[in-house]
């Protein structure tokens, strides 16, 4: 069977109930071929739950999913056979040493001559830079060097879908630094699904970005999409200076008379004022809402843009809108 | 080298072709069995272990016979007081015999509890350090990973404590009375003893499956061993089940001798019972959550 739609993996109201707790709840996703999509959440989110569903380790209360079109409780072992994965705390046999696992790893995807096996694992260990610690065993490695050991054992097979669960979170900003540059080494050549709460990560490499909070999947769209405002909606920061507080109430009444303005909020310091305007109708706001505002001419705009959110405020509002429900 | 490619072959498997490798043979229940089955006998092969073992179950098992054949009769000769201890060591019994039933007595017992301690670890050391989770998310089949750790066992116990002190008391015996024992009869008799060694491997397996901490798995095993030990004597009817006197079969096969009705059931229901250990074990495992 082939991939259908250029979609590596979809899930269908896939959930997972523990006696304690719904880990899961119906969990709907789409990750599309050759993108590095990000699955965040705080801890306790439902991520790892998910990952371990996707590769057979645990399985589903209900719903269902595929990889690169094979149903993931059916055709397990199929999907692992092009699948590379990293655990979260990747653990290995410790008196083995890193060619010896990578040997070990490779041998289940392949057979042949010795020496094109040794060639394939000397190939991943320079890919991720442990060609001189080869032959150390596994138990004196450190965080970062256990992780890229996981990195290139999870490459071992080019794999057509990478699962990487926290691939940088144990990690010192070089150790991180060194992950995300193999992660967008292989983009290329390879779908990333990774999980993190690491969010200046995410908005560094990812394209796709979903959250998940409490075991339900609370926003899933291209980062971009993301960035620029939530629910379609869209906001304008605006920095005013003004001599008069009537001025300032004046421009203010225009603006929120305005059908296709939301709210404004106000934030004021020492002389200059901070707007936030929320606007419905993106259009309609480049051409009027900044004529508005000055057709008071004692008004004076410092700053007049769209806002541009970072990942981390996103997040924040969505989870914490989330929660309070 | 030619490689034929299909337009659906992942593009893992066609860079792999164009390097002269090839999809790794053994599919469904047997996915990544060679692979692992040669990195578990390896554990016992390749590392120390095997000179560990060989050490440790030489000593227990044939240096012990060795005391009984040649030290306790040399003592003997410097030491008159000891002539009476070493004419009664086999009371009533050929020596060749009596070693060889002293060496099915210790091996049943000591060899047992080897069996438990080296197998006790092996399916809850995976599930709790995360390797199971690591192996099994690699093409490896949950039933191959069983097996693998099922069979590994059952031959490093076969070769360890079983099969070479067993041909190493032959030589012994051989030494001290100069006969040499029929060897079929004797490989039937160590057949049937690595067989009650096979019950308790099987048993810890399925029960490192079951549980998730190594009280619950050492416990048990030892209970039905040691529990069994005591209860065949208030009921005697167990023996026509579990392995209690599997020394005295083995000695009885060497020996030629019939087997009465409960050993015949007591061998029977050993090798169904870890059959049936084998399988709970195998579907349980489908199961666990790692």
């Amino acid at each position: 069977m082939d991939t259908s739609d250029s979609l590596v993996i979809e899930t269908h109201n896939l959930s997972k109930v523990y006696p304690e707790a719904q880990a899961l709840q119906s969990l709907n996703l789409t990750v599309k071929e050759h993108s590095i999509f990000g699955f965040l959440g705080p801890n306790g989110a439902g991520k790892t739950t998910t990952i371990k569903i996707l590769l057979g380790l645990i399985q589903p209360s209900g719903g269902r999913a595929t990889i690169l079109g094979h149903d993931v409780h059916r055709d397990s072992v199929e999907i692992r056979k092009r699948t590379g994965y990293l655990a979260q705390d990747p653990r290995y046999y410790e008196h083995m040493t890193a060619r010896q696992i990578l040997g070990y790893t490779a041998r289940f995807f392949y057979h042949g001559p010795k020496d094109l096996l040794e060639a394939r694992v000397q190939e991943m260990l320079e890919m991720v830079g442990l060609e001189d610690k080869t032959d150390r065993p596994v138990r004196g490695f450190s965080g970062g060097e256990r992780q890229r050991l996981g990195i290139a054992q999870a490459q071992v097979n080019y794999p057509d879908l990478l699962i990487l669960d926290e691939p940088a979170a144990s990690l010192d900003p070089m150790g991180r630094h060194d992950v995300l540059a193999v992660m967008e080494k292989l983009r290329k050549y390879t779908t990333i699904f990774y999980s993190t709460h690491i969010l200046e990560d995410v908005q560094r490499v990812s394209d796709t970005v979903a959250i998940l909070n409490r075991g339900r999947l609370i926003a899933e769209a291209p980062i971009d999409e993301l960035l620029a405002g939530d629910g379609g909606s869209i906001m304008y920061d605006i920095t005013l200076k003004s001599e008069t507080e009537a001025a300032l109430a004046g421009a203010r009444e225009r603006v929120v008379s305005q059908s296709w303005v939301q709210n404004l909020s106000v934030t004021a310091d020492d002389s200059l004022t901070r707007w936030q305007v929320r606007v419905t109708d993106e259009a309609t706001a480049e051409d009027q809402l900044q004529r508005l505002i000055l057709e008071d001419r004692s008004l004076n705009v410092k700053h007049f843009g769209r806002k541009i959110y970072n990942l981390e405020e996103v997040f924040l509002e969505l989870v914490g809108k989330e929660n309070s429900k | 080298m030619t490689v034929q490619t299909h337009p659906h072959v992942s593009r893992d498997l066609r860079l792999a072709a164009r390097q002269g490798l090839l999809p790794a043979r053994g599919g469904g229940w047997l996915a990544g069995f060679g692979n692992m089955f040669a990195k578990e006998l390896g554990e016992w092969f390749r590392t120390r272990r095997w000179l560990w073992q060989l050490l440790i179950w030489l000593i227990i098992l044939n240096g012990f016979v060795a005391f009984l054949l040649f030290g306790l009769p040399a003592l003997a000769t410097i030491y008159p007081e000891l002539k009476p201890d070493a004419e009664g060591i086999f009371p009533g019994l050929p020596p060749e015999v009596g070693a060889t039933y002293m060496y099915f007595s210790i091996v049943v017992m000591t060899g047992t509890l080897g069996a438990i301690i080296l197998a006790q670890d092996e399916i809850i050391q995976e599930k709790q350090s995360g390797t199971a989770a690591w192996i099994l998310s690699k093409p490896a089949a949950r039933q191959a990973f069983i097996l693998t750790k099922l069979l590994s066992n059952a031959i490093g116990v076969l070769v360890f404590i079983v099969a070479i002190p067993g041909l190493i008391l032959l030589g012994e015996i051989f030494l001290a009375t100069h006969k040499v024992q029929s060897l079929a009869p004797f490989l039937a008799g160590v057949g049937l003893v690595w067989l009650a060694l096979f019950f308790y491997i099987s048993m810890v397996i399925m029960l490192g499956v079951l549980f998730e901490s190594r009280g619950p798995v050492l416990g048990i095993a030892f209970g039905v061993m040691f529990g069994g030990m005591i209860l065949r004597n208030y009921i005697p009817q167990i023996l026509y089940v579990l392995p209690l006197s599997m020394e005295s079969i083995a000695l009885m096969v060497v020996q030629g001798m019939p087997l009465p009705a409960m050993f015949i059931s007591q061998v029977i229901a050993t090798a169904v019972l870890s059959v049936v250990f084998l399988l709970v074990a195998l579907w349980r495992f489908q199961h666990v959550e790692l």
